[in-house]
Parts: C-alpha cells; structure tokens; sequence
C-alpha cells in the first residue's frame, strides 16, 4: 500500500479540514459559554438547526446574507429563551430538556419549511459565500489556502476563539461566568444573580451555535434541507469536552475532528483501508476515551447540571 | 472613644421562637469581643441581623455612628463589615487572586491580576496571612481558606470582622496563625466579634465579651476580671430536671468495644481521633458535645455507613470494623440517623414501607424472590400498634405524619427488632416536650431490657438526664467518661468548650515556641 | 405527591390490592401528562393555522388516520411497540436517578444480533429462530448498555454522556456492519437480506400487521411492574430514587442496583431493536433505530415513570406517528408536526415535573 501526497493535495485536505471544522467551533463556542455557567449544552443541536433553518429562509426571503446571518443568531437564541426558561424557571433537567428541545426544533423547521410556503418547500438555491482571499498571505504554500482563504464566517468562527477566551479568564464577565458554573452560592454571595447569568449564557450559547447552522445552510449548501445539522451539535458537545471547555483547545479538539472528516473524505484518492463508518465514530470514540482518562474530572464545572436555588 | 458597633435591644422571633430577646453589644474600635454561648443560643441570629440577611423585628443598630439597616449582605460589606462564615464561599478550582477578585468591581472590568496580586501579597505580610495568589483553594488546607475570606474581607476595607465559630476544624498551629492575625487586625483599629464556644481560645484573644443563652444575654464580661470556671458555669448553668427513676443495674459485660478509632477525610483533616471506649450490656452512654465535633461521623462509622482509617469495632466478640451495614444489622446494631428528612425516614414512601426500609431483605418481609405484602401490613399494624404512631393506617405516605410519630416509626423499626446495641443520634430533635419524653422512655426501656445504648445529643440537659456514664465529643476526641454520680458540670461545661484540648493546644504552642 | 392523592391514600385503610392503589395513585399524576398532552396540541395547532391549514380538520385527519381502519390500529399498535419496551426500561433507569438515553444504540446493536442470529439459525426448528434472535437481540442491548454502566461504575464516567456518545457509536455500527458482512449484496442500499420466515414475527390478528410485539410488550410492562413494587430489587429502586442517602442507610449496594438496572434497560431496548427487525422490517436496514432512543426518554418520562403508565403513554406516540402520516398523506400538513408535538408534550412534561419539585420543598 503507498500512496503519493503532492502539495496541492495536502493544502487541499488542509482547507477541508479547516472548513469542516468550522460550524463545530461556533457550535463548541456556543456550548462551552454554556456549560461554564453550568448548563450542560445537549440543546447545541436544535440551536444549530434553528440557526440553519432561520439563516437560509430569511436569506432567501430578503435576498441579503447579512440578514440571513443575523436571523440565524437571532434564532439561536430564541431556542436558547425557550432552554433558559425550562432549565431556569422550571428547574427542569438540562439533559432530557435538551433532547427535548433537540426533537422540537427539528420537526418545527422542517414543518415550516413547508407550512410558510404553502404546503411544498421552496427550491432555495442560493450560492455559498465566497471565500474571502487575503492577498500575499493566501499564497503561502500549504497553509496559505487553509488559513487565508476562507468564507466569511469560518474566518469569524476562528477569529472569535482568542477574544472568547480572554473574555473568559481575564474580565470580570468571564470570571463571573464561571464561578456560577462552579460556585453559584459564592456568585450569590457577592450580590449578584447567577440564575441570570446562566440564562445569558445560554442565550449567548445559542447565538454562536446559530452561527454555526448558518455554516451549514448559507456558506456550504446554500440550502436549507430536513436535519441537516445531523448530529454535529453533539460532535460540538464532544470537541467541548475533549477540550476541557476552554476555548482554544475546543478549538483544536474540532480542527482534529474536521481532519478526520476530512480523511474520511479524501479516503478513496488515498486508498486506505479503513472504513468510512469507522472513521465517523472517531469524534464520539475519542470523546469516550478522555472521559475515561479523565474519569472523575477535575476540571468540569462543579454545578454543571444542578439547579440555581434562589436563596 | 465612640464604639463601632452599638446594637440595641435586637429582637428577632421566628414563628413561635424568640431567636433573639432584647440583645445589646457594643464593639469598641480596636477590641475584639466575644460572643459565646451553646448551639441555639440565639448567636447566628444575631450576626444574620446585623450582616443584612435578615432583618430585626424590633431594635437599632448603629455602626460607625450611622445606623445601619442592611437589606442584604452586600449592603453590609459596603458599609465595613466583614463576615466570615463556617461554610465558604470559595471557588475551589480557582486561585486565591480570582476568588478575591470575584464580584469586586475594584478588580477592574478587565482584571487586574497583577495588582491584585500584590496587594494580596501587601495584605498578606500585614497580616500574617501567609497566602501565595496563585495558589489554587482546592489545594489550600482547610485554615488557609479561611484566611482566604479574612482577605477578602479585609481588602473590601471591612473594619468590623466577624468570626464564625472559626476553629472548629483548625488544627492548633492554625489556630494560633488566627489568633495572630486577629492581633494585628486591632493593631489597626478595626474590631472583631469572635463566635465560639471554646472558652479556652476566648480567653486567650478576646478583650471582652457577652454570653447568650436560649436569645438572652446573660452575661456580659471582660476577659481580665473573670477566670475560665466561671464563665463554663455561665454557659452550662441550667437546673437539672427532676430525672426519672431509673432501677440500678449490676455492670454487664462490655457488649461494643471500640479501639482507637481514627477517622480521616479525603482533605486530611482528622475527624476522630483515637476514640476508645466500651459500652456495656444495659446502660446507656451519653456523649454530649457541640454540633460539629465528630457526633455524626462517629456514629456513621459506628454503623457502617463510613470507613474508618484506623482502628477496631468489635460487637459480642465479633469484629465488625470492615462489616457492611446489612451485616451489622444483622448482628444486633441499630441504628437512629440524626437526619429525619432524607436518611432515616423517606416522605414519599409508606409508613409501612418505611418500618420495612431496613429490613425488606429478609424474612418475613421476603419471601423467595418476590417481597410479601401480607406480611409487610402485619408487621407495620404491629409496629403501629406497640409503639402508638399516630396515623389512619399503614399506606398512608410518611410526610402525613408529624415530627414526633415520624421518629416513633424509625423507634418502632430500630427498637422493634430489640436489638443488642442502639446507636441513637440526636433522637429528640425537632421534637415536641410529649414526642421527646416519649423517645426518652424508650430508650430507658431499651436499657432495662438489657441492650446498650450510645445517646449522643448536643442538648446537655438530655445527656444528663439520661445516661448511666457520661462524655464529652470535642473536637473529634472523647474527653472524660464519667459515672453519673460522679458528674461535675463545671468540668463538663470545660470539656464542651475544648479545655482540655486548650491544655493541648497550649503545650503545644509551648512547644512551638522554644 | 398532591394534596389530593394524600387525602386519597388517607382514607385508604382496607387492604385493598396494591397494584390497584398503584394504579389509581399514577392515574392522578397522569392527569399533568395528559394536561402537558393537550396544551402541546394546542400549541401544535397554532403552528397549523400560521400554515393557512384548519387545525380542527388536520387532527381529525389524524384522529381517524390513526384509528379509522383496522390496518391503522395494527400499524399504529406495531408502531408503539418498541416505544413501550424501550420506555419501560428508561423508566425503571430513572427511577434509580440513571439517566440512560443510550436507547438509540441499545436499540440498534440489539438490531444487528438479531439481524445475525436470524440469519443464521433460520433452519432450525419451531420456534427457536425467534426466541433466540430475539434473546440475542436483548443480550446485544445489554452489552451495550452494560458498557456505559462500568464505565460510570469504574472511571466515573457520567452516563448520559457515555450513553449520547454510545448512541452515536451504535448506530454507525449498523451502517459498518451493513456496508460489509451483513450487507445484501447487490442492493443498492444498505441492508441485510431478508431474515428467513421462520424467524418471522407471527401475526396474531390476521389479515393485518399486527405482530406479536405488542404483547410482548404488554407483558414485560407488567413484569416490569412488578419488579418494582413487588421485588426488593424494585424496592431498592425506589430507594435509591427517594434518597441515596436513605439507600444507603438501608444497605442497598448503588452500585450493583445501577449495572442490574442498565443491563436490564438495554436487554428491553435490544428486544425493541430486534422486535423492529423480526415484526416489521424483516431485514436489518440502516438508521432503522434513529429517533427511537430519545422516544424512549419522553415515553418514560410522560408515563411518570410508572411502567404500566408506559403502555398508554407509547400508544400516545405510536397513534400520533401513525395519524400524522395519513394527515399529510390528505391534507398535506407536513408529518414532522409529530417531532413538534412530541418535543412540545415532553416540554410541558418537563416543566410539571420541575413545578412539583419546587412544590415538594416548599
């Protein structure tokens, strides 16, 4: 068995792997702002999806990605409303809640998908966003195609990883955001209310996984088809996860995923005989084999999964 | 020199309980006062008044010469004052520096780490303190988190600090670490209202003082003109009830025995410490103590429910230290959990689920693979009937019962089964002055019939009236086991308040200090 | 519990037959599940209207789609049939504080050993086919539950996450194992050949679908009853359910009761998945489990976790899947109105629970 790898191939498989990684970051962003307030983020999956369905029909409707973006945000964050109140108000459980959440969403966007256009969905056909080239540096061999010449919203994606993560381990904010995952009574303490700071975090949780939908439907498809997110808002929960619910290395722990993907992909050219099925399972096998290492982890949110009592 | 704190005539009644009656205390500048009494005395509702978490019924409050009626505790730190808890308020995972900057708009939007380091650092030498920022509160043993929340206080610019019973899991090197920097606080002016009931440790560091009893202040003291017995009689002094007649019995033969048993948590704090004693057929042992020396942890260890790290417990012979419960049960050892809420009784369950709780493994209750019913109500009718639990029958859920015949159900199931020893845990609590006489003859009755009896309860009146010899829990020792006939209730009042750890404490300052 | 059920078991002195008293006691707690099912309707129904459809014309559509002909009621009972065994197991899980949503995967690995044994033994004789491709179905179930269990059990592994990961795990492993040693070859998509006839499910109403699943179901919901009122392992359950503390004091070993009720909950998921094979599909087909785990958690938790609620509560769903395919099929109000119907009663499900628990303190 040997195989030939030129460069172009290799860039190639690089830009791949960057763009397949991409929607899982803004979902992993979304999910770690949420569990490090201390709510486990199951419901990443049907925030993705409303992002994906509200991204792609408002776009279509308004013939404006830029409102199209902004209403896959806004959708986001109304199923992030709907999990703040179930999990704030009514104490529910963050998981089965999730789930819950997760089987509304799907079945509401492919049911107004066809509802609001008369019972038939609507041929949306919108072309992907281009990417966005950046001169000279866009030329650097191998690398160059990969970081610098990518749509607009995987250049957010990782542009937002170090601002997310100063934010959150050098301000006041961030320091807050996470004492009430780990400590609501001490947030208590100080004054302020850490029921409110999780359900800002969810809804902020629910923006970047929009965004993350809006990956999915305006800048790779162009189109908005049933359950698309297919199950990648979990392998998001898993990159969070792997990377201990911080920022950076939830971003390495989606770039790993994307080249899997990537690899998967590309296996025919390359004619490896691993199986594709298998190759899928990575996300959700690793995951399991860190948690394994990492058992009784020391490092998650210490009130992730209870309940804010109010006194 | 105006005080810094004058509360007067602080009122405070929750429902029926007169928490707090007709309260003054006054606290100088530069003076730290003490504030004793026992468990419900009335000393937490006085500092939850004067910290803003809730408010007083009747009464003034004046601190710095402005009257302070505080909404909330963080209107209280505003004003100056500094209250450190027995339960913290830490995140343990993260540093010191955080835990300081968390919530504290001084820290800057964009944290300031650096300065705060060092003038975590500044405090820190100031003080005494010891702490390095970066150090993690998970790794801090359990004094230096204190210290932690003495520099937060400090650093919001608290001049009045409140301690809370604060060296009740301190060792004595800490202790004294403490009592240092609770020096070099009044050093600067500001003052302290140090909470205990260790008279030891009061009359080392306080200036002055009040003592509290059942929300009455009984006494108010400076520590120069009054000496360690005095103030134990003070905070013990009560008449002793007319006890009930009890038939002298002839010494049995040692039925439990316990040797050096040692307890240690996960964080390295001893529990137990080298507790040692045996307990004889037909008598009843009473431990009296504060909440919080070892009670629960001695008995769980007792009944299998925790591991001890060292030591033996043998029951009729048998050594039972590695025994599960199922097993101890099975050998005779009963047990009534302190925790009537979720331990020993479950609310949403039957009354005769609950009479079957500990039990339904075996006969009768079990008959092959299936669990019989039948003799589920036979047994919960009997129970019902031989100890009088109130109730309209046996499937009726156990939250439709009051206090009093929820403790008589887990008496009829721990007694019922007339075990050879009884580990009660604060049987009387909560309980009306019927239910608690009720429990008492039982545990009398119990006694007569020829089992031992461990009684531990922090009501000294209690443990007085009931006990054949009687102890003291402190700080995770038994101090002196003493016959009834021989008790002195000074003595006892001093073990209570860890005199005899003092003695320690003091050899071993002595000690550090050569 | 209400204030209404404590007056009931109040007045309760006679030695009335417990199951019947368990029974009536469930009855008042699925007066919110049927509260939680009606305000779904309703928000389902403004959803029709925003469509420009009459939502009054779509339910009856749905009504009678579900419950119009014999073949609807045999197709929609065959339908409730997994949900109902899945959904019992989930219950006795969460009883003792697991939260298992593995189902999915349960239900899938459960699938493929079937699939397997199935194909294998089709020779042999009477009914042994079925009763072993269905005991190896239960087996695969179990296995794949059993991991999550020691997972927790050893490393402390928290299990909705091993049971979600697991999920995924599983199902994937059907399309692996479709696209390879159990694949039909030349089909053009992934699936196993057709399972011998004797291994399929007999029908008991005939002229119809209907297969003996749903009796099996029946019966093991009643089993499972039983287990937890009438067993100690059941009563140790509950225990564990009211208050680990309380478990412990008692001598309930939480580690064992958790790995026997997780083996247990996977084997009822894995006779699902084989019972999907035998009964209905009669080929192992990819992505046959998918949706099934998550239904298993909102049939459990509508039947407040009372495995003979289960039954009612799996019909619910499995009438409702089956009366929205015949809705869309005549009027054209799209079938997906089921997940928004099904997500919206385990919602309000949810948040009555989450009322009762802030009650309970209070």
């Amino acid at each position: 068995m040997s195989f030939t790898l030129n460069q172009a191939e290799l860039g190639g498989f690089l830009a791949s792997t960057v763009r397949v990684a991409s929607p899982l970051l803004l979902a992993g962003l979304g999910g770690v702002l949420c569990e490090s307030a201390g709510t486990f983020a199951v419901c990443i999956e049907g925030m993705m999806l409303m992002g994906a369905f509200a991204g792609a029909v408002v776009a279509y409707l308004t013939s404006s990605v830029v409102f199209g973006i902004v209403a896959s945000m806004l959708g986001g964050a109304c199923v992030g409303v709907l999990v703040a109140v179930c999990t704030g108000r009514f104490r529910t459980d963050h998981m089965v809640t999730g789930l819950a959440i997760n089987i509304l969403v799907l079945g509401l966007t492919s049911f107004l998908l066809r509802g609001m256009f008369g019972g038939q969905a609507p041929n949306i056909r919108m072309p992907p966003l281009a990417p966005w080239t950046v001169p000279l540096l866009s030329r650097i061999p191998l690398i160059g195609p990969a970081l610098f010449k990518q749509p607009l919203l995987t250049c957010a994606a990782f542009l937002a990883v170090l601002p997310l993560q100063l934010l959150l381990r050098r301000t006041q904010l961030g320091l807050m955001l996470r004492s009430t995952g780990e400590n609501p009574t001490a947030v208590f303490a100080t004054g302020a209310n850490p029921a409110a700071i999780r359900a800002w975090a969810i809804i902020a949780g629910g923006v970047f996984a929009g965004l993350g939908g809006a990956v999915l439907s305006l800048q790779e498809l162009g189109t908005f088809t049933d359950g698309m997110t297919n199950g990648r808002g979990f392998i998001a929960l898993a990159a969070v996860l792997i990377g201990r619910w911080l920022p950076v290395r939830t971003m390495l722990a989606c770039l790993l995923f994307g080249a899997t993907n990537a690899i998967g992909m590309s296996m025919q050219g390359w004619s490896l005989p691993v199986n594709s099925y298998v190759i899928q399972m990575m996300p959700y096998l690793i995951a399991l084999g860190v948690l394994c290492c990492f058992g009784r982890s020391t490092r998650m949110p210490a009130a992730l999964g209870t309940s804010v009592s109010t006194h | 020199m105006t005080a810094m704190l004058e509360m007067h005539a602080i009122s405070k009644r929750f429902g029926s309980v007169h928490a707090n009656h007709a309260i003054d205390l006054t606290v100088p500048a530069g003076r730290i006062v003490a504030l004793l009494g026992e468990n419900g005395s009335g000393k937490s509702t006085l500092m939850k008044l004067l910290f803003g978490i809730v408010r007083p019924d009747s009464g003034t409050i004046v601190f710095k010469g402005r009257e302070l009626a505080a909404q909330s505790p963080k209107e209280a730190i505003a004003a100056g004052i500094g209250m450190i808890h027995q339960h913290f308020m830490l995140v343990e995972s993260m540093s010191v520096v955080d835990n300081v900057m968390l919530g504290w708009p001084a820290a800057g939007r964009w944290l300031r780490r650096t300065e705060m380091a060092t003038r975590i650092r500044e405090a820190s030498v100031r003080f005494g303190l010891e702490l390095e920022p970066e150090q993690l509160v998970r790794d801090l043993p359990f004094g230096a988190r204190q210290r932690v929340e003495i520099i937060k206080a400090i650093l919001r610019g608290a001049d009045l600090l409140i301690l809370d019973e604060p060296t009740s899991n301190l060792s004595a090197p800490e202790v004294s670490s403490l009592m240092a920097v609770m020096r070099r606080l009044k050093d600067e002016g500001r003052s302290v209202i140090f909470i205990s009931h260790k008279l030891g440790e009061v009359m080392e560091v306080c200036d002055e003082g009040i003592v509290l009893r059942n929300g009455r202040v009984v006494s108010q003291f400076e520590v120069g003109s009054v000496t360690r017995a005095q103030l134990a009689r003070m905070m013990v002094d009560r008449d002793l009830d007319g006890t009930s007649p009890r038939a002298e019995r002839p010494k049995g033969d040692g039925v439990l025995e316990v040797e050096h048993l040692t307890l240690s948590d996960g964080q390295g704090r001893t529990l137990l410490k080298d507790i040692c004693f045996t307990l004889r057929e037909g008598e009843i042992l009473a431990l009296a103590g504060v909440d919080g020396n070892g009670q629960t942890e001695l008995v769980e260890t007792l009944a299998g429910l925790r591991s001890p790290s060292s030591g033996m417990i043998a029951l009729a012979g048998t050594d039972i230290t590695a025994a599960s419960t199922k097993a101890r049960l099975a050998a005779g050892l009963a047990y009534i959990p302190v925790d009537r809420a979720s331990t020993s009784i479950v609310p949403a369950m039957t009354i005769e689920d609950n009479l079957a709780m500990r039990d339904y493994m075996s006969r009768p209750w079990r008959r092959g693979i299936l669990l019989d019913r039948h003799a589920f109500r036979e047994q919960a009718l009997a129970y019902i009937a031989e100890f009088g639990i109130a109730c309209t029958g046996p499937a009726v859920t156990a939250d439709a019962l009051s206090g009093g015949n929820q403790q008589k159900i887990v008496l009829a199931r721990e007694l019922g089964r007339r075990p050879r020893v009884l580990l009660a845990a604060q049987p009387t609590w909560g309980l009306d002055p019927g239910a608690t006489r009720f429990v008492i003859d039982q545990m009398l009755a119990l006694r007569n019939s020829g089992a031992a009896v461990l009684y531990i309860s922090a009501e000294l009146e209690e443990v007085l009236m009931i006990g054949d010899r009687i102890g003291v829990l402190s700080a995770g020792r038994l101090e002196g086991i003493v016959p009834r006939s021989e008790v002195d209730l000074t003595a006892i009042g001093m073990m209570m308040a860890g005199a005899a750890r003092e003695r320690a404490l003091g050899n071993d300052r002595r000690d550090a200090n050569r | 519990m209400t204030g209404l059920e404590k007056q009931m078991q109040a007045r309760d002195t006679l030695p009335w037959p417990e199951r019947v008293v368990r029974a009536v006691g469930a009855g008042r707690r699925l007066q919110y599940s049927l509260l939680a099912v009606l305000l779904a309707f309703g928000v389902a129904a403004f959803f029709i209207m925003l469509s420009g459809k009459n939502p009054l014309l779509a339910y009856w559509l749905m009504l009678r789609g579900a419950f119009g002909s014999a073949d609807a009621i045999s197709f929609a009972l065959n339908k409730s049939t997994p949900y109902i065994l899945a959904g019992v197991g989930v219950a006795l899980c969460f009883r003792a504080r697991v939260i298992n949503i593995g189902g999915e995967g349960q239900i899938a690995v459960g699938g493929i050993c079937t699939t397997w044994v199935a194909l294998h033994c089709g020779a042999w004789p009477g009914p042994l086919p079925i009763v072993l491709s269905l005991v190896a179905g239960a087996l695969g179930g179990a296995l794949w539950s059993g991991i999550a269990a020691l997972l927790r059990i050893w490393r402390g592994v928290n299990e909705v996450i091993s049971t979600l990961m697991l999920n995924f795990v599983g199902l994937l492993m059907v399309g692996e194992v479709l696209n390879g040693p159990m694949g039909e070859v030349g089909a053009g998509f992934p699936q196993s050949p057709v399972v011998p006839d004797s291994a399929f499910l007999p029908i008991i109403w005939p002229g119809s679908d209907l297969h003996i699943g749903i009796l099996m179901a029946l019966v093991l919901c009643a089993i499972g009853a039983m287990l937890l009122w009438r067993t100690p392992f059941g009563f140790g359950l509950r225990l564990i359910g009211a208050s680990e503390p309380a478990a412990r004091y008692a001598g309930v070993s939480l580690a064992r009761s958790m790995l026997l009720v997780m083996l247990l909950a996977g084997a009822l998921a894995g006779t699902a998945g084989g019972v999907e094979v035998l009964g209905v599909q009669y080929r192992l087909i990819e992505g046959f489990s998918v949706g099934f785990g998550f239904k298993a958690v909102a049939v459990a938790l509508l039947g407040r976790l009372d495995p003979l609620a289960v039954i009612p509560a799996g019909l619910f769903f499995g009438f409702v899947e089956a009366g929205a395919l015949a809705m869309q099929r005549e009027i054209g109000v799209p079938s997906s109105l089921v997940n928004v119907i099904q997500g919206l009663t385990m919602v309000f499900v949810l948040c009555s629970i989450g009322l009762d628990k802030r009650r309970k303190r209070v």
